[in-house]
């Protein structure tokens, strides 16, 4: 039980260091293998359009907690940079050729749950993922 | 050279094996390798996934711009013994049918 926490300012290092958080969260709580495997990628995806895109490629201030608890985990992200410019009611998987822009639509399949809000304080990400068994 | 482990195979195929996790961090790494390998004359590759334990849709990215330009030149790009992780991500982004897998590099490009 409990929340796992991770403070940043993005940089090179941000994506293995949010994927260390995950696996700290995970220790010793009875989550899936599948489970993990889901929400591993779905938080790479969604670590990596905050890292890439919410800063221009500057960096910007990142929250992650990671929430293990009963049958559920929860990821929240939170970070400083501009919003994005996405319409979670408008995600589809491209063209098999297309060479970018998989990420949400990969996330949203492997999640149960998958919001984005906008308020002064920032961009929020909430990822959801109910345990499969 | 490039980041990855590289070797031609007796018939001419060149085969590059990315390590750990191919993320963000090591896709563009990936794609300029695949690229020079293309740029220097050789268009049949296969990415052995055998030692990937992670990719998600920055690494893929890097795959299907490789495809696309081996298939240009004349070639094409083969994926041979990926991690399990790495098949669940393929079927689940529909890609398993444009990067079908092989069970070793070296049979990937038989037949």
């Amino acid at each position: 039980m409990g929340k796992h926490t991770l403070e940043a300012v993005t940089g090179p290092e941000t994506i293995n260091e949010i994927q260390q958080t995950l696996e700290q969260a995970f220790g010793s709580e009875e989550v899936s293998e599948y489970t993990k495997m889901c929400i591993e990628l779905a938080v790479s995806e969604i670590g990596t359009n905050i890292i890439e895109y919410s800063g221009d490629g500057e960096p910007v201030r990142l929250r992650m907690v990671v929430d293990v608890a009963g049958d559920n985990v929860t990821v929240q992200f939170t970070d400083d940079g501009h919003p994005a410019p996405v319409d979670l009611t408008q995600v589809s998987m491209p063209d098999e050729t297309a060479e970018g822009g998989r990420g949400l639509a990969i996330a949203f399949r492997v999640l149960d749950e998958l919001s984005y809000t906008r308020d002064r304080d920032g961009n929020h990400w909430t990822l959801i993922r109910r345990q499969s068994e | 050279m490039g980041d990855f482990a590289a070797r031609t195979t007796k018939s001419g195929v060149v085969v590059v094996q990315p390590t750990g996790r191919l993320n963000m961090v090591a896709a563009p790494a990936l794609r300029k390798q695949l690229n020079d390998i293309v740029e220097g004359g050789e268009s049949r590759i296969v990415v052995d996934l055998s030692a990937t334990d992670f990719i998600d849709s920055s690494g893929l990215g890097a795959l299907i711009a490789a495809l696309k330009i081996a298939r240009k030149a004349g070639g094409d790009l083969r994926i041979a013994a990926p991690t399990r992780q790495v098949s669940t991500v393929l079927e689940l982004s529909n890609l398993d049918r444009v990067l079908r897998s092989y069970e070793s590099a070296e049979s990937a490009f038989d037949g």
